[in-house]
């Protein structure tokens, strides 16, 4: 790894590039494939593709985004960001999920 | 503000301390840039979840209409650009000017192809009468009485993505400019670091739109 | 910052006294309109701000006097109709919340007062925060198009299906709206960011003033929570433009989503309009009472506190919107728990003035007037959280009353401590003190005979928001309107004190309250750099038992000092002591 010494400033190799490049063209593949061709039954056609989504993004935030290498403090305010919107999806659900009426009448 | 002692490098604004330090500010306040960028997004994507919990069939139906080929084209392309991008801040560290400036010449290539390939998947659609609004959607190959709520949401969220992408590219075409200008080094690449890490996000969202709108079943 | 290698350092520092008679300060640099107009300083940014916010109130206070005239009967008067009258509470109601309140304490009084405590030239991003203030214009400009045009009639909340139907202007308010956001946000962002990259040597998070955890706090509710009321214009707009069939029931949307994605940025916002206030609170009290405040890391904490909890209240106010009985019971639950940390902060301020050398000048006697009323605003927010007690008090004169108690008792009257407070400071003159008094005991007088009619009246069933009343209501309506005058001229005697002593002011001394803060160490008012030097800082603000000295010190050889006007005494032999002192 040619790491620097200050943090925040890491630079990385083409070759390591390229690799997570190339990891999230053929996971890009791999979902369309479960997609369009594998047809798994519900909800596991919903969770292997958030999966796969989860994994990509989780290596463009390490790698590209650099958040492996840099301050912790960085990569906990993308996970709070995220914390705050399933919270917000959460209670809201709370709500839509348990109405006696989908869209009450007025 | 004459009295700029020697030892402040003229990139250094004067209320820093030094280099680092404006660095780790710069690099910081993206980051909280990026949170309120989440929860931005995250509306939509709350918005599409609730929908979609009350009306999956709409969802699976409405979906058809998408062309799941150019959305993992385009997906592909901006992997692409996040690819090119971050090559040029690897660049501006190494000091490697030629390879900065044609790093982001492609990032800004690639980025426009995303948007022509989103125009022709844009005018198709308008073509055949899906259009946003319950009065302007006139499609009738849907059996569903919500139909255009869905493309209200599709064309919400990849109109805002979109735009995303269109300041994306200013922002690029501006650090190109100013690299061209040798601003950029080793020693300084704060605004290339921080521009890339908005391509990234705008990347990263549009992982998360492509499986949610084209590829739901 | 601590890079792992130096974990002590030793620094010169020497005592640096702040001139009295400063003849250099950043109101004698860069002077004329357009130095101004274009300065990334934050200090002038935070008076532009202050100025505009002024503005603002005054415009939202001559409306609500003019709706409280209105409300002095029932009956149709010449000018104002049912339709103007809509008009005007809608309009009261937004430029009081967008334009004063959200960026009242923050972005005019934080931009001022926050890196001077941290001890830092200017805010991480200076230009950024120029550009907040102009996004900020941007977004006044669009609402007074819409003033031009049809005005507004939805409510502050532009509730649909109305603001997707109503006549008025709804695309134009919310669009100035959805820019303004931008200027929150921005804010937001720099402020988090100067916070935790740009304190001077030695202030460590323990060290950190109250107000600064104060605007930290509220730092992280602007960016995590504005996002989304940026997003539910956007849809609204949409909806109202396009019909999309999101939010509009006649569309095949649901009205109720609208409310939760209004509120989900709304409740928190209320926070956003307090907590600041609460910053302020603890730096006056203290100053006023020369002594530690009681509970530092419970007061510091519940900031934090309240801005967590604050995120999972939002629907207490749907409670009578048909949303799901799981999610009302949820919510009206969570409600409770919020009143727990703001619970905590008053009996760590009442505990802070016991036994204090308590000097009851105007800024202190506004301190004492926010814990009497925002307490009665806090405690009426829980009887309204209550589920039960809500479907009975909801869109009653009740709830009207218990914003204003925490909206104008809490936020505005903390406001008005910390203008008085920091005042000299800013402009290099001291205020009339008798004039002060007498101008805080009016406002109190005349808040409460407005608003403590209408917690009665609104028990007794008045509904907010309507142009008529029943007879029964007239001596409320009647005594309240009479309030509002009274509250109308303590505001008047302000305006005329405060300027004058802007032009005929005694001048100030650098630090007329004996206050250990640091932007209390500067000159009065400060130099275009805050400090001349780089401060030290070696004891916590708050404590009033160490010496002055101590709290003025600065590194001894500055390789990149601005300031001229700063007395230097390197002989003094009492501070020899610190003139190697280990940071650790
Ligand atoms: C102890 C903390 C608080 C609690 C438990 C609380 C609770 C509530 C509840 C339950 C309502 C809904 C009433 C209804 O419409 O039926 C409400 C309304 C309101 N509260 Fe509070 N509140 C608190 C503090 C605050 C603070 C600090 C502010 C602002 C600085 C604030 C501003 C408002 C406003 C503006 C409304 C009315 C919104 C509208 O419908 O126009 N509240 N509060
Ligand atoms: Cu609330």
């Amino acid at each position: 790894m040619s790491d620097n010494h200050k943090h925040g400033h890491h630079i990385s190799t083409p070759a390591q590039l390229w690799a997570v490049g190339g990891a999230l063209i053929v996971l890009t593949i791999v979902t369309v494939l479960f997609a369009r061709v594998i047809h798994l039954p519900y909800p596991f056609n919903i969770i292997t593709a958030l999966a796969i989504a989860f994994t990509k993004a989780g290596l463009v935030a390490a790698f590209f985004m650099n958040l492996y290498w840099d301050v912790k403090f960085n990569l906990m305010l993308l996970i709070a960001s995220l914390a705050f919107f399933i919270l917000m999806v959460a209670i809201t659900l709370l709500d839509t999920l348990y109405r006696i009426e989908v869209v009450p009448s007025f | 503000m004459a009295n700029h002692s020697s030892t402040h490098p003229a990139h250094v604004q004067h209320h820093f301390v030094d280099s680092e330090q404006q660095f780790d500010s710069a690099k910081m306040g993206m980051w909280v840039f990026i949170v309120n960028e989440v929860l931005f997004f995250g509306g939509l994507f709350c918005a599409y979840i609730v929908f979609r919990t009350w009306y999956p069939d709409l969802f699976t139906q409405a979906a058809t209409q998408l062309d799941t080929f150019w959305g993992a084209v385009n997906t592909v392309v901006l992997i692409g650009s996040s690819l090119t991008v971050a090559m040029a801040i690897r660049s501006a560290q190494k000091n490697q000017q030629r390879g900065l400036e044609i790093n982001l010449l492609i990032t800004i290539a690639l980025a426009c192809v995303f948007l022509v390939i989103k125009y022709f998947e844009y005018s198709h659609k308008i073509h055949i009468g899906i259009l946003p609004g319950a009065e302007n959607y006139t499609f009738e190959g849907i059996d569903h009485p919500l139909a255009h709520v869905f493309f209200g949401i599709y064309y919400i969220m990849t109109g805002v993505h979109g735009l995303h992408v269109i300041v994306g590219i200013g922002l690029m075409l501006w650090i190109y400019f100013r690299a061209r200008k040798g601003e950029f080094g080793s020693e300084y690449y704060t605004p290339v670091e921080i521009t890339g890490l908005y391509w990234h996000l705008v990347d990263l969202i549009w992982i998360f739109l492509f499986p949610l709108l084209y590829l739901i079943e | 910052m601590a890079t792992a290698e130096a974990t002590t350092k030793t620094l010169k520092v020497q005592r640096f006294k702040p001139s009295e008679n400063p003849t250099n300060t950043y109101l004698t640099d860069e002077k004329g309109v357009w130095a101004w107009m274009t300065t990334v300083d934050h200090k002038k940014i935070g008076i532009m701000y202050l100025v505009a916010v002024a503005f603002f109130f005054a415009l939202g206070g001559f409306l609500a006097i003019a709706l409280r005239t209105k409300l002095l009967t029932g009956a149709s008067i010449d000018f104002i109709d049912a339709d103007a009258y809509n008009q005007l509470f809608t309009l009261h109601g937004a430029i009081m919340v967008f334009f004063v309140l959200v960026p009242s304490i923050p972005a005019a009084l934080g931009n001022f007062i926050m890196p001077m405590q941290l001890g830092a030239k200017d805010v991480a991003f200076p230009r950024l925060n120029l550009a907040s203030f102009y996004i900020y214009v941007v977004g006044a400009i669009f609402t007074f198009i819409a003033l031009a045009l049809n005005g507004l009639d939805t409510g502050w909340t532009f509730y649909t299906p109305y603001s997707t139907e109503s006549g008025s202007s709804v695309i134009w308010v919310t669009t100035g709206v959805f820019i303004l956001g931008f200027s929150s946000i921005l804010t937001g962002t720099n402020f988090i960011t100067t916070i935790h990259k740009l304190r001077a040597p030695g202030i460590t998070w323990s060290k950190l003033p109250l107000n600064i955890w104060a605007l930290y706090a509220t730092s992280v509710i602007q960016v995590l929570a504005t996002p989304v009321l940026a997003i539910t214009l956007l849809l609204l707009i949409m909806e109202r433009w396009l019909g999309i069939g999101i939010f509009d029931p006649a569309m095949g949307g649901d009205p109720v989503l609208f409310q939760h994605f209004f509120w989900f940025y709304s409740h928190p916002a209320v926070y956003i309009m307090i907590v600041p206030g609460f910053g302020i609170i603890s730096e006056v009290i203290s100053t006023f009472s020369k002594k530690t405040v009681f509970g530092y890391w419970a007061i510091a904490l519940s900031s934090l506190a309240i801005a967590f909890i604050g995120f999972l209240v939002w629907g207490h106010h749907m409670f009578t919107s048909g949303q799901s009985a799981v999610a009302t019971t949820v919510f009206s639950f969570l409600t409770f728990l919020v009143g727990i940390p703001t619970g905590i902060k008053i009996f760590n301020w009442v505990a802070t003035l016991y036994k204090g050398s308590i000097k009851m000048d105007t800024p202190m006697l506004y301190v004492f007037i926010f814990l009497f009323l925002f307490s009665i605003g806090g405690f009426t927010g829980i009887m309204l959280g209550t589920l039960s007690v809500n479907i009975h008090l909801h869109d009653t004169y009740y709830v009207v009353a218990h914003f204003h108690y925490v909206m104008m008792g809490g936020t505005l009257i903390a406001l008005l401590a910390g203008l008085h407070y920091w005042w000299p400071k800013m402009t290099g003159k001291m205020y009339n003190e008798r004039l002060g008094k007498v101008s805080a005991v009016l406002i109190f007088i005349g808040f409460n005979v407005t608003f403590l009619p209408q917690f009665v009246m609104g028990s007794q069933g008045m509904p907010r928001r309507y142009y008529n009343y029943i007879d029964q209501f007239a001596p409320f309506h009647q005594t309240s309107t009479i309030g509002s005058y009274i509250l109308g001229v303590g505001f008047l005697i302000m305006l005329y004190y405060l300027l004058h002593s802007l032009f005929r002011g005694e001048k100030a001394p650098a630090n007329p309250w004996g206050s250990r803060a640091l932007e209390w160490q500067a000159t009065s008012p400060p130099d275009f750099h805050n400090f001349g030097h780089t401060p030290v800082v070696i004891h916590g603000p708050y404590d009033y038992h160490q010496p002055m000295e101590e709290f003025q010190l600065g590194i001894a050889v500055d390789t990149n000092g601005h300031g001229k006007d700063t007395h230097v005494e390197p002989d003094d032999p009492e501070l020899d002591k610190w003139k190697n002192y280990s940071l650790g």
